[in-house]
């Protein structure tokens, strides 16, 4: 049986602005043990927002989050300090997982509707892992769309353009996208 | 407004999304339509639960070291490749694409004296050490595959850029980026196949980490001149 997930309710931190600053321009200039600590102090926030988009399976959301610290830090020079830190690495992450969605949608679109994305192996039926909430196993067996549209605009607060704009997608798409999202979630959580 | 029409406006109007004039009619309808009263209070109920969730969760203890192994391996990487050389190659189409060609030469020439090396009979002469497999090569081959699959993502992401853009770049320089691609491609090709062979052999995990950047970075300076053009 998977240990059950432990969450954390800590309030994040941002390096650019408080005690990290130094440990982003250590990082900047290859310190790897500044980028640990930025790593602690952001991984969680992160790893909660794969978790969700890879629909509570552990591996996918892990392999996910260590592609966008890996991405981070080739890209670090890039960081001008014009945004707060954690906004640069939260919409890092973000395009990691759309790039990775678009990629991953054509294979899987050869393979399945979206409607069915719920069979396939890393959903959270078969996952394993204990979300201890009902919605967050609400949340998980969402169809692909409607989840990715669900947790980035209800749960991360982007907007429906900026989603519509790194999914190629419009805005009324992603409404619909929403809509059906909240449906299906009233729906399993009544049950 | 129609009861129809209202439906499709609540979702808005829970999200504050609506304006004024949109708000009022549908605020009044909501007054005396038991079922979109209902919905409403279901959608607040929604966002209400939403609002509470955990916000952060601690990722597996392992997940560290991995990353922290790619980067230090992207540092040795980076000392063997001159920044001299690739930044005086930007200003040049040809001379980009026939780095490309060499670093895959040079890669594809490194693979096939690390394999003629393999078949030969062997000398009692020790081995490099940065060539010989240690008790960490499982965890340098998985964590190279971390990196493999986002290098895959990312070549496949900028061809695709690429394909829809070539028709800016001249045809002799697209048949040149191609030519190189493929011989990239091939050297990718031997050095995971002698991988699979030695799974534990840093070398070579190097050599085709090289080989997979330059693919990415020969595919992202074009996908560059192309817009630049």
């Amino acid at each position: 049986m998977p240990a059950k997930m432990k969450m954390l309710a800590v309030a994040i931190k941002d390096p650019a602005d408080g005690p990290g600053a130094d440990d982003v321009r250590r990082a900047q200039a290859g310190d790897v043990d500044s980028f640990e600590q930025i790593y602690r102090e952001h991984s969680p926030r992160i790893y909660a927002l794969c978790l969700r988009l890879m629909a509570g399976d552990a591996q996918s959301a892990t392999e996910l989050m260590q592609d966008v610290f890996i991405r981070a830090w080739r890209r670090l020079d890039t960081f001008r300090g014009e945004c707060a830190f954690s906004s640069w690495l939260h919409r890092l992450a973000v395009n990691v997982m759309l790039e990775n969605a678009r990629s991953d949608g054509r294979r899987t679109a050869r393979v399945l509707p979206m409607e069915d994305t719920g069979k396939l192996p890393g959903a959270a039926k078969s996952s394993g892992i204990e979300l201890s909430m009902d919605l967050e196993s609400a949340i998980a067996s969402l169809p692909r769309g409607a989840r990715m549209a669900f947790v980035l605009h209800d749960v991360e607060g982007y907007q429906h353009q900026e989603i519509a704009g790194q999914l190629g997608l419009s805005v009324g798409t992603i409404k619909a996208q929403l809509h059906r999202a909240r449906r299906l979630l009233r729906e399993r959580l009544e049950r | 407004m129609t009861h129809e029409v209202v439906r499709h406006l609540l979702d808005d109007y829970v999200a504050g999304d609506l304006t004024e004039d949109a708000r009022v009619p549908v605020l009044d309808h909501i007054g005396v339509c038991a079922i979109c009263r209902s919905e409403v209070d279901d959608l607040e109920k929604l966002a209400v639960q939403v609002a509470a969730l955990p916000r952060a969760v601690e990722p597996p203890v392992q997940a560290w070291a991995e990353i922290r192994s790619v980067i230090e391996r992207d540092a040795r990487v980076e000392r063997t490749v001159s920044r001299r050389s690739s930044s005086r190659l930007r200003a040049q189409p040809y001379a980009l694409a026939a780095a490309g060609l060499l670093v895959a030469l040079v890669s594809s020439g490194g693979t096939a004296l690390y394999l003629r090396e393999r078949a030969a009979p062997s000398v009692a002469v020790a081995p490099p050490a940065a060539a010989t497999a240690d008790p960490a090569g499982a965890a340098t081959l998985a964590a190279f595959t971390i990196e493999e699959n986002n290098y895959l993502r990312e070549a496949a992401t900028l061809a695709d850029v690429l394909e829809k853009q070539q028709g800016v770049l001249a045809p002799e320089t697209v048949a040149q980026l191609k030519k190189s691609l493929r011989i990239i491609d091939d050297a990718i090709l031997e050095a995971r196949n002698a991988l699979a062979r030695d799974p534990g052999n840093r070398t070579l995990v190097e050599m085709l980490s090289a080989n997979y950047r330059h693919k990415v970075d020969l595919l992202r300076r074009t996908t560059e001149m192309t817009r630049s053009s």
